[in-house]
């Protein structure tokens, strides 16, 4: 039984939600969405049709998703979400055996009119499931072995299946995404320890598997990880897509080339310039005022989730603020940092830049979840 | 916390006593008992987001910072890329003494292949085979299916192989630029470039390294960065070298010879404008050195450099030089040339028998053994020694290429006075060519020492004195009498007044003793020889001229008529004016007059 919902008459009710909405995080998103219409247009060439449009059409039909889920009373969402969890793990279960096989990895499932992404779904429905399970959980409970031990399990079977496809990027969001609800949640400190502890073991257990049979990632994995630690050994290789990164960035300087004169992207030096690398293109054009701005955007979106959930008394709505602005984070941050060259590429989207439906749709509804967290809070 | 009991009966009562509620008072005890609770795990949870919230802000300052960082480096491309391009054009050109082009670079595409990464490894092998007829299928589609993960397809490809490469269309096959070395003349001046091939090889670029010649002596230089591109500029005339050996190469068809080597050099500087070795080879497609049969006979062989003959009576001059120059005797002195000349168990004879006595100059022009042995017995074999020392005709050449040090003169291994007159008329003592072109410069320049050298250099300063100017002028004297009236008479250009020596030496039998009908036919010649300009060796290796009743072999025959052929057509190009003849001076008095 959650607090709120003693405190139902004070929550504001029918239109007047609309007067409720975290209208700061609408502009921000919007803007930074804004952004991405921008780039988009600019790495096509000057061509609206052909990034651009599309995206813009998607963000507005997220948009309008993110009212409804928002004005949807939060404690329904809090009853739904071990169904959610169980739809998104039945589905990465569809995509193990019956999905769509593209680019090397088996992520897709075929809707007719879009194509999705279960992984992506996990992402938000893991947080959803967490905060509900620390709702639910007697506080005196939650750092007891076997309660630590139930959520952990909860994480890692998405997980193993995420990592099956094989995709580590989304592997890792949802395993820390689902860490940081259960941090926020109070869980011991010594739990994080030991996980931590446990994985640097893992990975030196993982580099020292290389070249043996039992070898525990893939080739182009290990070489993303080489490239990674050293992008200069193969500028035309593997390392052909960060070191061609640094040098947009670096060819952007303080003030930027100027809207369209980015040659990095523009000439086809970059691949993946519309999607996963587009922050390069923005960099370049735009310099260092221009990244930092959208950086800042990003920073003030998780600032404002941050202060939501402080001010957000009801802790299944404070925990689910938090697990999605820390999702978001990761989304941004391990984009930002495997552009610059700081972490290994593993293929993680700019979030509401980069073109693409799936992580769009599923962002904007997770913010729909935090609006509705926001609205619905108790007064 | 501290537990309140909730209904300690005297506080029930003592607030009954004040006229309370204690029903009140209990429910506003649990409320604050809840909010305790809840305050402290909002603390705890406060607390935690605080750390969260830390950790991002870190996080987003070590992404700007690094956002920072980046825009404030000036863009560089990698640095593997960039060492790529600086191996690309780092061979310097070879130019002749006109700049004009000998050996350049040209930009061509390597192709390999990635196996791992073929689509369709069957189809590629195929069509691989199609483009490349020395390829093999099967080989292929082994090697495309194996567990290789890299190789090399071909070295160098030309652009349209590459188009075709390109429109198999697999990912597989890569293409690497390389530079690769060029000699746009083909086979000329072939054993003076000597070849370049490729040594360390990257899919980005490929060394180029000087495997003979020039190319290996100044590889090092070349390869330096620090000459901006500057090429090496040859003694080499292009145009001449081309006349050279073009009509060394009819001569030695004509006499039959199986070999030929020519050396044009500047008398003064010691200059090599012209060096010719038949048979060549295209430096281009420089072949493998044979595994069997005489290397000496191999097209890769420089017989001008590394070839050592004994090179008969064009050593003549050098004793009578010398016995001038000590004033043992002068051009009249006459020396005794009875046929055969007994000495000790060995006998010495003549082409045939030129009575009692000859004067210096007609043991010259008629070629004579005997009288040559007679005035080097006069020099004794110390001095005979010394002089040949100084020519630099028992050492090595100093010549900048690699091959020089391996024409090394071949010398009598003691040496009694036999020995003394068999050098002096060129038997018993190994030398190659450009020893005898060096060595026939110094004496006949004036007499001062002449180093042969293959890069264009400004006039050097005359080398030490070797004999005296008189005996320089008389020296040419005597050898215009050669081709005027003697065994050289086939040699005669008009208007060029050359001079010159043949030389005709039976080839050694590796059994033993000498073969009859094999020999080496030298005409050694310097032309103008009233004012000394180019000294020129031609050597034929085992002439045969058949128009005669019975093949014609002696020098006269046959390396005299090429040479002559050979001055009649460079020296104009060498800038030399036809000249009339201005009459003999040194008061010498032909014998004949």
């Amino acid at each position: 039984m959650s607090y709120l919902e003693y405190n139902v008459k004070t929550v504001p009710t029918g239109i007047r939600k609309v007067l409720y909405v975290n209208w700061p995080l609408v502009l921000l998103l919007t803007a930074v969405a804004s952004a991405g219409f921008v780039m988009l247009y600019s790495v096509a060439g000057g061509n609206l049709d052909r990034w651009a449009e599309p995206q813009m059409k998607r963000f507005g039909v997220g948009l309008a998703l993110m009212f409804i889920v928002g004005f949807v009373p939060i404690w329904f969402w809090r009853n739904m979400a071990a169904l959610a969890y169980l739809i998104s793990l039945v589905l990465l279960l569809v995509v193990e055996f019956f999905g769509h096989v593209g680019m090397g990895a088996q992520r897709w499932i075929n809707l007719g009119f879009m194509m999705l992404q279960p992984s992506e779904l996990m992402k938000i429905s893991i947080v959803m499931l967490l905060a509900a399970y620390y709702d639910w959980l007697d506080v005196k409970k939650v750092s007891r072995p076997l309660w630590v031990l139930m959520p952990a399990v909860l994480i890692l079977l998405p997980v193993g299946l995420v990592l099956t496809q094989p995709d580590l990027g989304t592997a890792i969001q949802v395993s820390l995404g689902g860490a940081i609800v259960m941090f926020a949640a109070g869980v011991s400190w010594i739990y994080f320890g030991v996980v931590i502890a446990a994985g640097v073991g893992l990975v030196a257990v993982v580099l020292s598997s290389r070249g043996t049979p039992w070898q525990l990632l893939h080739d182009y994995q290990f070489r993303r990880i080489d490239t990674f630690l050293d992008p200069s050994a193969d500028p035309l290789g593997a390392g052909y897509h960060i070191s061609q990164a640094k040098i947009a960035l670096g060819s952007g300087g303080w003030g930027g080339k100027g809207f369209m004169q980015g040659t990095q992207s523009r000439l086809n030096f970059l691949p993946e310039k519309h999607t996963d690398f587009i922050f390069t293109t923005l960099a370049e054009e735009f310099g260092f005022v221009g990244a930092f701005s959208l950086l800042l955007l990003y920073v003030l979106i998780v600032g404002f989730c941050l202060i939501s959930a402080i001010n957000n008394k009801d802790r299944f709505a404070a925990l689910l603020t938090i697990g999605i602005a820390g999702t978001f984070f990761l989304f941004f941050s391990v984009n930002m940092l495997m552009v610059m060259g700081l972490a290994p590429v593993v293929g993680v989207p700019l979030p509401l830049v980069s073109y693409g439906g799936s992580a769009m749709m599923v962002l904007l509804v997770a913010f729909g979840l935090v609006q509705s967290a926001h609205i619905h809070r108790p007064r | 916390m501290i537990r309140t009991p909730l209904r300690p009966l005297a506080r029930i009562l003592s607030a009954r006593d004040r006229g309370e509620n204690p029903d009140a008072i209990e429910r506003e005890n649990l409320r604050l008992r809840h909010e305790a609770m809840r305050d402290k795990s909002r603390q705890r949870a406060e607390g935690r987001l605080l750390v969260m919230g830390l950790l991002f802000f870190s996080a987003f300052t070590v992404v700007g910072a690094r956002m920072g960082l980046l825009a404030a480096t000036d863009p560089v491309e990698p640095r593997a890329a960039a060492s790529g391009a600086s191996i690309l054009a780092q061979r310097a050109d070879i130019v002749d003494r006109e700049g004009r082009i000998l050996a350049t670079n040209l930009v061509t595409h390597s192709l390999y292949a990635q196996p791992q990464s073929m689509v369709e490894p069957e189809r590629a092998a195929v069509e691989l085979a199609a483009i490349f007829p020395d390829l093999d299928a099967e080989d292929l589609k082994e090697d495309f299916t194996g567990s290789r993960k890299f190789l090399w397809i071909k070295k160098k490809i030309s652009p349209e192989q590459m188009q075709a490469v390109h429109d198999i269309g697999d990912p597989g096959l890569l293409f690497g630029p390389r530079e690769m070395r060029i000699y746009p003349n083909g086979a000329l001046a072939a054993h003076v470039l000597g070849g370049a091939s490729f040594g360390r090889e990257g899919v980005h670029s490929a060394e180029v390294i000087g495997t003979a010649g020039v190319e290996k002596t100044f590889d090092g230089w070349l390869r330096d960065p620090g000459n901006g591109g500057q090429p090496l500029q040859l003694s080499i005339d292009l145009g001449i070298q081309a006349t050279v050996e073009e009509v060394l190469y009819g001569g030695m068809k004509l006499m039959n010879a199986k070999g030929a080597t020519a050396i044009l050099m500047d008398i003064h500087s010691g200059e090599v404008v012209a060096m010719a070795s038949l048979p060549d080879f295209d430096p281009n497609t420089r072949p493998q050195p044979a595994l069997k049969g005489d290397p000496s006979d191999s097209p890769l062989f420089n017989r001008a450099v590394q070839g050592v003959y004994e090179l008969g009576s064009t050593f003549k001059i050098f004793a009578i030089a010398q016995a001038m120059d000590l004033d043992l005797v002068n051009p009249e002195t006459h020396i005794a040339t009875k046929s055969p000349m007994i000495w000790g168990k060995h006998r010495i004879r003549d082409f045939k028998d030129y009575g009692a006595e000859l004067s210096v100059t007609d043991i010259i022009v008629k070629s004579s053994n005997i009288g040559t042995a007679r005035v080097a017995l006069m020099l004794g074999a110390e001095r005979q020694k010394a002089f040949l020392g100084t020519l630099g005709l028992l050492e090595p050449t100093a010549i900048e290429m690699v091959e020089a040090p391996t024409g090394k003169p071949i010398l009598p291994r003691n040496w009694p006075e036999i020995t003394t007159m068999t050098v002096s008329y060129g038997h018993g003592l190994s030398a190659s060519p450009l020893h005898l072109a060096a060595a026939y410069a110094s004496v006949l320049n004036g007499g001062t020492k002449v180093t042969p050298t293959i890069l264009k250099s400004p006039m050097p300063a005359p080398g030490p004195r070797v004999v005296s100017e008189e005996t320089s002028s008389i020296l040419r004297s005597m050898l215009r009498a050669v081709v005027t009236r003697g065994t050289a008479s086939f040699g005669e250009v008009p208007g060029y007044a050359v001079g010159g020596k043949t030389g005709s030496a039976d080839k050694p039998n590796p059994q033993g003793g000498y073969y009859k009908d094999r020999l080496i036919a030298t005409f050694a010649s310097v032309f103008p020889s009233h004012d000394p300009k180019y000294v020129m060796i031609i050597t034929l290796d085992e002439p045969s001229e058949n128009s005669g009743s019975e093949p014609r072999r002696t020098a006269g025959w046959t390396a005299v008529p090429v040479g002559a052929e050979i001055i009649r057509r460079v020296a104009p190009m060498l800038g030399l004016r036809p000249e009339v003849e201005p009459p003999a001076q040194h008061g010498i008095t032909l014998v004949r007059n």
